[in-house]
């Protein structure tokens, strides 16, 4: 386990070079970040100086270079829109979205294994249908129509959940509040029921249909039949021998959607008018703000490649035939 | 047995949610003493040097305090400043303070304290980029500011500035004994101010809260200014009654605020300038159409061609009368009428001008480009101009453009085009606020490259105008070179739409500032 956290350590550096790369170099196709930070009646001279204050007037090259050197010491830059250190502005919108994705994620995943086991184990019937119309809905529906149709009926009709808005519970309790953290629980969830449904849709929908094939593959499997030969209760086929041995590719997926969660809500987060690091990099980005989309950049990667890892561990234990030194 | 149990844990579980939901539901408007403000966009900084958005400067007004202020329809009020004296040469700007002033740190408020604030602005070390450094202090060629004593302060500027006095209301005081021990960082989100609230907390991308200060005479002890960038999703809340105020209504969900009984949406012209710039530039004269529009018979020709009222009507929801030039109605030259919709004098003016229908079909070819996104219905507006100039036999190709990224710099760099669309900021108190953008053929807002010396060559007279009466005759006269000769198609002033609750007594400005001090409870 060790070789491979190694190893992932080092292809995180070389992800993380590339991304940066990516994005400055995409930042920049766009001419010259300058002219949004003066004002629209600046003067030549004026945007100059503001060039220079800003450091655009040194060649792309070592503009790069020089960000590189700073993030090599831990340095990730100071924000031009914000003029604070945009590590901090990013790690303080981070919890928000992770409250966000991981609550998305427990209803995609919560509904989505028993929806697609039903509708394995009934393949054909209505139900079937009904649960593989339902998931085709669910992929086809845009998530800010959704999103927009939830805030009129159960928002603004029937008054059930607040429109828009979040109530933190990471933040403080990674300050070492836990008061307020906890005090705050209840309306954080609150607060998060209509954007994480309409986060989790897709996903649930995916995850259904996923599952649904998955399952349908498994059951006819020899192992399944001799089971149910043995005289196992259908519950115990199901759960123990058939749904195990479904969970591969359902494990390799959600993995990866997590880390999509993170990076994929902006939609979501605008609708909602949520804080979270969506929303933060899609400004940033218009605002051309390099160090901040940067930063964000950056810790998405990280996350991404930290969720491959724990994949990789999660499949090695759920599939004894997997190895990790094989997979390396 | 075990499955039972699970359907009725989950039964349990989904009565014990419900009971959650209902308890916690939102159950109408919050304290009375305090109103909620919902914008578009979030802020950057409360460091007033580095501002230079007004959604930004908006909320900062309300923490800092200016030595006079405009008021809506563009009078100059005092503010902390009782009196202001000119010298007879135009350079000096004495500020008398008003007495009992105080920061939001306790310290009495002095003259010292604007001299501090308007010394630090102009100081090259600190880098800043807002609009105070970036466009007034150029301006007005802000030489120094100096305490006379504790009731009066010294502005001394470089040459006279018919418009200095305006500019200068955009300075925000802050207090010098608190930033003098701030750093930099720290007074991007430690405000400590002259105005009217105080910063209680700033939450990033979601909200802003501010208290009433003890000599605040304002009638809400709280304003919450909430970011809601989605318009549907402020509309909501301003209908669900969680907010008062809300910017930036989109005209589709205007018949739906005003049905809902709890809210209305008061639409109002602002003193932003809507216009079709000609670029003249050099690189477009290799082009049929970019020789054409650079001949001011084909650009008045065109201004026949497209039919303003009815753009407004259609696609703002609101009656507007076409613009004359670039400066606001008020100040407008009053013996110019709005180009008529007459495309037959379009089309025979463009014949006249050596621009005839090549065999039935088109007369020259044009690039409209415009930024998406950034005014009201704009991709609709620039595609109807698009239309009526096609019908005028103008070969128009719209090109719609991400702002930030693509359009933005290729006005800064005054390469759009060779038409575009745009808006620009304008004021309601001097005509020459509003034709400082072509101050000079070279300056950076001078987007078409317009050159036209019956322009230029007057601004040095307008500048030492002796009267008032000579400086109106000489904005008339440059107003009707404009309207002749001009680089823009004139548009409208757009229309400005805000969602007010029932509950709240506030008048919406032109001048797109959203003070809401200026707001009551009503009844």
């Amino acid at each position: 386990m060790g070789v491979l956290i190694a190893h992932r350590l080092l292809q995180s550096v070389v992800v993380v070079l590339g991304v940066t790369l990516i994005s400055f170099i995409a930042l920049h196709a766009g001419g010259d970040p300058t002219y949004l930070f003066v004002s629209e009646r600046a003067t030549a001279e004026e945007i100059a100086l503001v060039r220079q204050a800003l450091g655009f007037d040194r060649p792309l090259p070592v503009q790069y270079l020089s960000f590189v050197a700073d993030l090599a010491r831990g340095d990730f830059g100071t924000s031009l829109s914000y003029r604070q250190p945009a590590i901090d502005i990013v790690l303080g919108a981070f919890p928000a979205t992770i409250e966000l994705a991981v609550f998305a994620f427990v209803i995609a995943i919560a509904l989505a294994i028993p929806l697609g086991v039903v509708a394995a184990l009934n393949r054909g019937t209505a139900v079937d249908g009904s649960i593989t119309i339902l998931g085709l809905l669910g992929q086809s529906i845009p998530n800010f129509w959704m999103g927009i149709m939830m805030i009129l009926f159960f928002g603004l009709h029937l008054r059930w959940f607040p429109i828009s808005g979040h109530v933190p519970f990471l933040l403080p309790l990674l300050n070492g509040d836990l008061a307020t953290a906890f005090g705050n629980l209840p309306r954080t969830i609150y607060f998060l029921v209509m954007p994480g449904v309409a986060v989790a849709t897709y996903s649930l929908a995916r995850n259904t249909r996923l599952v649904r094939s998955s399952m349908l593959e498994v059951l006819g499997q020899d192992y399944v039949r001799t089971a149910r030969a043995k005289g196992l209760a259908e519950h115990v086929v199901v759960v123990h021998h058939a749904l195990r041995n479904a969970w591969l590719p359902v494990v390799t997926m959600i993995g990866l959607e997590f880390g999509f969660l993170l990076g994929g809500v902006v939609v979501t987060e605008t609708v909602f008018s949520y804080p979270g690091i969506g929303r933060l990099l899609f400004n940033a980005i218009n605002q051309r703000d390099i160090p901040l989309v940067q930063a964000g950049v950056i810790l998405l990667a990280a996350n991404f490649i930290l969720l491959n890892t724990v994949v990789d561990l999660v499949y090695a234990r759920l599939d004894p035939r997997v190895t990790l030194a094989r997979r390396r | 047995m075990k499955l039972r149990y699970l359907v009725a844990l989950a039964a349990g579980l989904a009565i014990v949610g419900v009971a959650a939901v209902m308890k916690m539901r939102p159950t109408g408007p919050r304290a009375a003493s305090t109103i909620v403000v919902g914008l578009s966009a979030d802020i950057a900084t409360f460091e007033p040097a580095n501002i230079s958005s007004r959604d930004n400067m908006n909320i900062a007004h309300h923490i800092f305090a200016s030595l006079f202020t405009l008021g809506a329809d563009g009078t100059h009020v005092p503010n902390l400043a009782r009196e202001l004296a000119i010298s007879d040469d135009g350079l000096a700007y004495t500020y008398t303070l008003r007495e009992g002033l105080t920061c939001h740190d306790g310290e009495a408020l002095t003259a010292e304290d604007v001299a501090y604030t308007f010394t630090r602005i102009a100081n090259p070390a600190n880098k800043f980029t807002g609009n105070a450094p970036g466009f007034v202090f150029s301006s007005i060629g802000f030489r120094r500011a100096e305490a006379l004593d504790p009731g009066r302060v010294r502005i001394t500027i470089a040459r006279k500035n018919p418009i200095a006095f305006g500019l200068l209301t955009e300075i925000s005081i802050h207090c010098k004994d608190s930033y003098e021990k701030m750093t930099l960082d720290q007074a991007t989100t430690a405000p400590v101010g002259s105005g009217p609230y105080r910063l209680v907390s700033w939450t990033r991308g979601s909200e802003i809260v501010l208290e009433k200060t003890a000599a605040s005479a304002a009638a809400y002890d709280r304003i919450v200014w909430r970011i809601i960038p989605e318009a549907s999703t402020r509309a909501a809340e301003l209908m669900a009654g969680n907010v008062d105020i809300i910017a930036n209504v989109a005209p589709d969900q205007i018949a739906a605020i005003n049905q809902s009984g709890v809210a209305t949406v008061q639409s109002i012209t602002s003193t932003r300038r809507m216009f079709v710039g000609f670029n003249q530039a050099e690189q477009f004269g290799q082009t049929p159409g970019g020789r054409a529009i650079r001949d001011p018979k084909v650009r008045r020709a065109l201004q026949y061609a497209v039919d303003v009222p009815t753009i407004c009507r259609q696609l703002l929801q609101v009656e507007c009368q076409r613009a004359t030039g670039l400066v606001n109605p008020v100040n407008a030259n009053r013996a110019l009428s709005p180009y008529p919709f007459e495309p037959a004098t379009a089309e025979r003016l463009l014949d006249e001008a050596g621009w005839p229908r090549v065999g039935g079909k088109m007369r020259f070819a044009l690039t409209l480009q415009a930024g998406r996104g950034r005014y009201l219905n704009d991709v609709n507006v620039v595609q109807a101009i698009g239309q009526y100039l096609r019908d005028a036999g103008v070969d128009v190709t719209v090109e719609l453009l991400e702002w930030a990224s693509v359009f933005q710099p290729l006005l800064r760099t005054r390469t759009a085009g060779p038409l575009f669309f745009m808006g620009t900021g304008g004021g309601l108190w001097s005509p020459i606020y509003d034709m400082n953008d072509l101050a000079r053929v070279e300056s950076g807002t001078n987007y078409t490259n317009w050159s036209d010396a019956r322009w230029f060559s007057r601004w040095d007279a307008l500048t030492d105008a002796a009267t008032p009466e000579d400086m109106r005759r000489l904005v008339d006269e440059m107003l009707q070179v404009f309207y002749d000769d001009g680089p823009w198609l004139h548009l409208y002033f757009q229309p400005d739409f805000y969602g007010v609750s029932s509950r709240v007594d506030w008048q919406a400005r032109p001048d797109e500032r959203v003070y809401a001090y200026d707001a009551r409870p009503k009844g």
